[in-house]
């Protein structure tokens, strides 16, 4: 098969170093993130009726559906909501269900409960879903098979919807043309209740609910509660209690002093008063969602040094309301946590200190756990959570909650122990860099560079007081030697501590400093599985600034954050994560010499100009405008550290063609989008000056079109547009070299001079050298969202073309030598291009698996990929983010300075002994002969 | 061509909506029910693909999918599948009769190949349509680490040159004393002729070696080798 062919060719053709299986899970990383889950969204749930054990279902903030194994929080299955969709996320379930209902934007689907497999979806087209319930009973009687979903639309099509549950096929309809804003839906046995906010033009916000039939849709009343002026909006409203068997509707006055609950479907409201004293800062409403459980409730009160609460029971013949016991106010922050078990409800409070369990019949304490603290959720409180209660005997025997912590760290607490907790402040990382430590290097070059202005005794004097202060290391180091020595043989030798990353070897231990789109900083250790070595929230230094976007740039010991709505910048350190004054910065002196200045560039008006930076007039110095009718999506500068090895490429008969290395390239790529062309442009960035064009038709110009530049290399890719009859289909990657010349063995025009300017040709040898380029244009299977080119010290190591494959949720490394624009078409290399490495050219390039830096880690949403050279020339660290965090390192040509897991050390330590002992052996042997050969001649 | 009947069907009808299915049947490579959810597959055309998760029953429903020539394309974590080339168009169910059906049709396709350049058929049919997609192969991500073999070690020519060497050092002397004294003789006459072993003992030669004049290339021969060499040259090949 042709297929297969080409499969096994693209194998054979690039022996790329692969991830080795025992090095898999160990050199990377994989942070498989959710988001910050949603309060109301987030439960316990048996994944099918019958089943043992129940997992953790939740949906996150940024719509990411994810299941967790309350075990030991590894993620069981997630979907990743593809579009951002508006609305709120909703995620529900039905008692005793295989299946949970989701619903985001547009889409309404059904999920299989316990292998996260897609069982309906339906989209209501130009609305959005506002809430979704399931329809637990119908008529008092609870369905066994499917539950069908009830869904409330807003946004255009303002209505109510059921669905079935089996096909997600609609069986009515109800049409909302009051114009009211739709709030919520809420079940009970009986009837489904619309709440919706009707705002009059004149006076205040009214809250209207209407009563639906389970079964046609039809109207079945309708009535209106007055608010007295308190809801304005939809925030205003507390709670509006879903699937209770006594519904609730719960609202506040502005100043949180006053709690107004009507019972959904009676008009009457009931008034309570929030306990006097300190002000309230926040009610939040905790209320069983079962049907068949006790009607009770709880109110939290949250004040600015503490928490309390109060139990109300509900009366259901005579539907009142009344307050049953209060729980203590508590110091401290805490939150509530609502569990049914058959009828009975019961409530969790759980501080950071201790987790209590109650009824909700009377304020006995039924169990008490203190929560011994970790490290990861050291100075944070419960946000909100989830608890699962198991009561015998009138005392709860255990329980488990599920925790959102103010830091961002979600976690289970198992009878007052921290089981696990997971990182989700992590997810959603906008911008990431690698964190510059003040190096110890350079502090002992500068203590050599003293030495040499002294004169030679006091200099003398340094170096011996020097070596001196070097000793108190010695005992410690000597200390280590055995159990270094011992780890290294054994092969399992312990990760080293953050403070080793000063002491770090081979330079693998480099810390990311990533910040969220929230402003959550949080610096990573690479090398170390990606451990978080410290993470801080940006709002505590700018407590009115909300982030957006937040960038960062990377200094020596220190990151600056600057964000759009932030004024000025704020500066952290890189190795604690404290706040530093911009006057502890010592001003850095530019990189520029003496006497040269930078050209910085940036997009102005859509067109890219070029600034010198040492001028305070911001006027340009070059201007690049599109041609007319092109607009500009994107630049690519070559890195800044991008160090060459070789300035030529050796040919096969030993001739050289020389590289076109010049460090101030920039790829621009335009597009237009009525003839469907994307072009891209080479630019000088000193001069302005215009180095190569290509030009490409049929681009599909709304998908993206990454592009990535190095050495003497660039590379772009894009997707081929189908609605011209173009000849084929798919997605393309393009790679282009540039070289002075040709011809090999030449230097074109500037060989001879000794120096070049691209500022004023005309004064060197001719006009400006402009790059001889080999393009080349291969078909590859998936799209790709963003490409970058691996790092390493020198640049001898061979260099690999990361891009990023959002379909398939994974990173690949294309090796250099598969994708050379000098690959022979049309003929078989001759044996001095096979000397080489040079293969015939396919058309086509498929990613062979081996390629996956990821290999079965599914990274999803990455956004950018960064990458760093090691302590070590064969390696070089990549480090990927997005809504996932990734980190790995790769040897493009092999660990070749470095001995992998394959050498065993055992094996040669044995080799050595037995070496030894032959030696013993055989040196009796050899003296007895030598003194025989004496005597006899 | 073809396809631009299509799209030009596609302007006439308006807004057509085909609905069909990728199924994946259990084969002796692949029991799909053991594929992760992350499986999905997108029907590629102009703008953003058309995407479907894998449903409890192994297969990717797309629905509502307008006229035009779609690439679609398995994604899987575990195993390749082949592309296919579907084709929606509208077309008349009787000649002249104005009368438009959604018609669907399947064919393998080859990445780097022509779009006109089709494989096997892989379905045609009205609405509903069911296309099995089969897994090629399943992924391997790992590199083998190529463990210790007793085998390929003795194999290994540099063990080979160190085992017939040792069978010469310990094999020749009992074969010289198990020669009759003529030919030995002989054997002896011949190495000292032998420029080799010219004059003086081979273990005192051996003994007397200097490493360091020989490292520095001080022997004659050695000398007028370099000399001849494309010194450079050969520098940059290594």
């Amino acid at each position: 098969m042709r297929f297969d062919a080409a499969l096994a060719l693209a194998a054979c053709l690039a022996p790329a170093a692969a991830v080795f299986e025992d090095d898999a899970h160990h050199i990377d990383f994989h942070y498989a993130l959710l988001g910050l889950p949603k309060h109301d969204a987030t439960f316990f749930q048996k994944p099918f009726a019958g089943s043992k054990a129940s997992l953790l279902y939740t949906i996150s903030q940024n719509q990411t559906i994810g299941v967790v194994n309350p075990k030991d929080g590894a993620l069981v299955w997630r979907q990743a909501s593809s579009h951002d969709g508006a609305g709120p996320g909703l995620l529900r379930s039905g008692e005793g269900q295989d299946t949970v209902v989701s619903a985001a934007g547009d889409r309404i689907s059904a999920w299989s409960a316990s292998d996260g497999r897609l069982v309906w979806e339906t989209r209501v087209a130009g609305a959005t879903v506002e809430d979704l319930e399931i329809l637990e009973q119908e008529d008092g009687i609870t369905d066994t098979e499917a539950k069908d979903a009830i869904v409330l639309l807003g946004n255009g099509k303002p209505g109510v919807k059921r669905l079935d549950g089996k096909t997600g096929r609609t069986k009515w309809t109800f049409e909302d043309a009051s114009g009211d804003t739709p709030f919520q839906v809420s079940t009970s046995p009986t009837t489904i209740y619309y709440i919706s906010l009707h705002t009059p033009m004149i006076g205040a916000s009214k809250l209207r609910v209407t009563s639906l039939s389970p079964i046609t849709g039809k109207k079945l009343d309708q009535y209106t509660l007055s608010s007295d002026s308190d809801i304005q909006s939809r925030e205003h409203i507390l709670f509006a209690g879903a699937n209770t068997a006594a519904p609730l509707i719960a609202w506040t006055d502005v100043a949180n002093k006053v709690l107004k609950i009507n019972i959904i479907g009676t008009k009457g409201v009931s008034t309570f008063h929030a306990p006097s004293g300190e002000p309230v800062e926040r009610i939040i409403l905790h209320a069983p969602d079962r049907v068949n459980s006790l009607a009770h409730f709880l109110v939290e009160y949250q004040t600015a040094v503490g928490h309390s609460a109060d139990v109300y029971h509900v009366d259901l013949k005579k539907s009142t309301i009344s307050k049953a016991y209060s729980l203590p106010a508590l110091k401290g922050k805490g939150t509530f946590t609502t569990s049914t078990s058959d009828a009975n409800v019961y409530f969790t409070r759980v501080t950071a200190e201790e987790v209590t369990v109650v009824s909700s019949v009377s304020h006995g304490v039924l169990g008490r756990w203190p929560v011994r603290g970790t490290p990861a959720l050291a100075g944070a409180y419960p946000v909100h959570g989830t608890s699962e209660v198991v009561v015998k005997a009138d005392s709860a025997t255990a329980v488990r909650s599920a925790i959102l912590f103010s830091n961002g760290q979600w976690s289970l607490i198992r009878n007052g122990e921290i089981a696990w907790t997971r990182p989700e402040f992590l997810s959603r990382v906008v911008s990431a860099v690698w964190a510059e430590l003040p190096e110890e290097e350079e502090a002992l070059a500068h203590k050599l560079e003293a030495e040499g202005d002294r004169n030679l005794v006091s200099a003398y004097i340094h170096r011996v007081e020097r070596h001196i202060r070097d000793l108190e290391h010695f005992p410690a180091w000597l200390q280590n030697i055995p159990n270094r020595v011992l780890g290294n043989v054994i092969g399992k030798s312990e990760e080293s501590a953050i403070e080793e990353i000063h002491h770090d070897t081979f330079g693998f231990h480099k810390l990311v400093i990533v910040v969220t789109e929230r402003g959550r900083l949080a610096a990573l250790d690479v090398g170390s599985k990606g451990k978080v070595v410290w993470h801080i929230d940006l709002n505590q230094f700018s407590p009115k600034t909300t982030f957006h976007s937040p960038s960062m740039r990377a200094f020596a010991g220190y990151v600056e954050v600057k964000d759009a709505s932030l004024e000025g910048s704020i500066y952290i350190n890189s190795t604690t994560g404290g706040l530093i004054s911009s006057q502890d910065i010592e001003v850095r002196s530019n990189v520029a010499a003496e006497g040269q200045s930078l050209i910085s560039f940036d997009l102005v008006d859509g067109d890219l100009e070029g600034f010198l930076d040492t001028k305070s007039s911001p006027e340009a110095i070059w201007t690049f405008e599109p041609p007319k009718g092109e607009r500009i999506i994107s630049y690519t500068a070559r890195p800044v550290k991008d160090p060459v090895a070789s300035i030529g490429k050796v040919l096969g008969d030993r001739r050289v063609l020389y590289k076109y290395l010049n460090p101030n390239l920039v790829l621009v790529t335009t597009v237009v989008e009525s003839s469907r062309t994307a072009s891209v442009y080479l630019l000088d960035s000193a001069s302005g000056q215009l180095l190569h064009t290509s030009s490409h038709r049929d681009v599909d110009v709304s998908r993206p079109i990454s592009s990535t530049i190095s050495e003497n290399w660039f590379s772009y890719s894009f997707t081929i547009d189908s609605k011209s009859a173009t000849s084929s289909r798919g997605y393309q990657l393009v790679v282009a070299e540039m070289y002075e010349s040709p011809l090999p063995d030449d230097r074109g025009p500037l060989g001879a001079s000794p120096n070049a300017s691209t500022l004023q040709p005309s004064e060197g040898n001719g006009d400006a050298a402009k790059p001889h380029v080999l393009l080349q244009t291969w078909h590859i299977p998936e799209e790709i969202s963003h490409m970058t080119v691996t790092q390493t010290r020198q640049g001898i190591t061979s260099r690999e073309l990361l891009v990023t494959l959002p379909a398939s949720n994974s990173i690949v490394g294309i090796p250099r030598q598969a994708i050379d624009p000098r690959r022979p078409i049309g003929r078989d290399p001759t044996a001095q291009e096979q000397s080489e490495g040079l293969t015939k050219y396919t058309p086509m390039i498929l990613f062979d698996p081996k390629w996956h830096l990821n290999h079965k880690y599914e990274l999803i949403g990455v956004k950018n990929v960064i990458t760093s050279e090691s302590g070590i020339e064969s390696t070089s660290l990549v480090f990927a983010y997005g809504l996932d965090i990734f980190g790995t390192r790769v040897a493009p040509s092999f660990a070749f300075d470095i001995l992998g897991k394959g050498f065993n050390k055992v094996q040669m330590l044995l080799t050595v002994v037995a070496l030894f002992v032959s030696v013993l052996f055989v040196a009796p042997l050899v003296q007895r002969k030598q003194i025989n050969s004496l005597w006899t001649t | 061509m073809r396809y631009s009947i299509f799209s030009a069907a596609c302007m006439a009808s308006g807004s057509s909506a085909a609905r069909f299915m990728l199924h994946m049947p259990a084969t002796q490579l692949l029991n799909p029910s053991t594929l992760l959810s992350t499986t999905h597959a997108t029907l590629q055309a102009s703008g953003a693909p058309v995407d479907a998760h894998l449903t409890r029953s192994n297969s990717f429903n797309f629905n509502n999918v307008s006229a035009g020539s779609y690439l679609a394309t398995v994604h899987c974590r575990d195993y390749v599948f082949e592309p296919l080339r579907i084709d929606v168009s509208m077309e008349e169910t009787v000649e002249g009769s104005g009368e438009l059906k959604e018609v669907v049709r399947a064919w393998q396709t080859f990445v780097g190949n022509e779009w006109d350049n089709k494989g096997e058929s892989r379905g045609e049919g009205s609405n509903g349509l069911v296309i099995e997609v089969k897994p090629l192969a399943p992924k391997y991500y790992y590199n083998e680490r190529s463990g210790f073999a007793p085998l390929s070690f003795l194999k290994s020519p540099m063990i080979l040159m160190a085992l017939f060497s040792m069978v010469l050092i310990f094999g020749m002397p009992y074969l010289m004393e198990n020669m009759d004294p003529e030919t030995k003789a002989e054997f002896e006459e011949m190495q000292k002729k032998s420029p080799l072993s010219s004059g003086t003992n081979p273990a005192q030669q051996l003994q007397n070696f200097d490493l360091a004049s020989w490292m520095a290339g001080k022997t004659e021969t050695g000398v007028s080798s370099r000399g001849q060499s494309p010194a450079p040259q050969s520098k940059k090949r290594s």
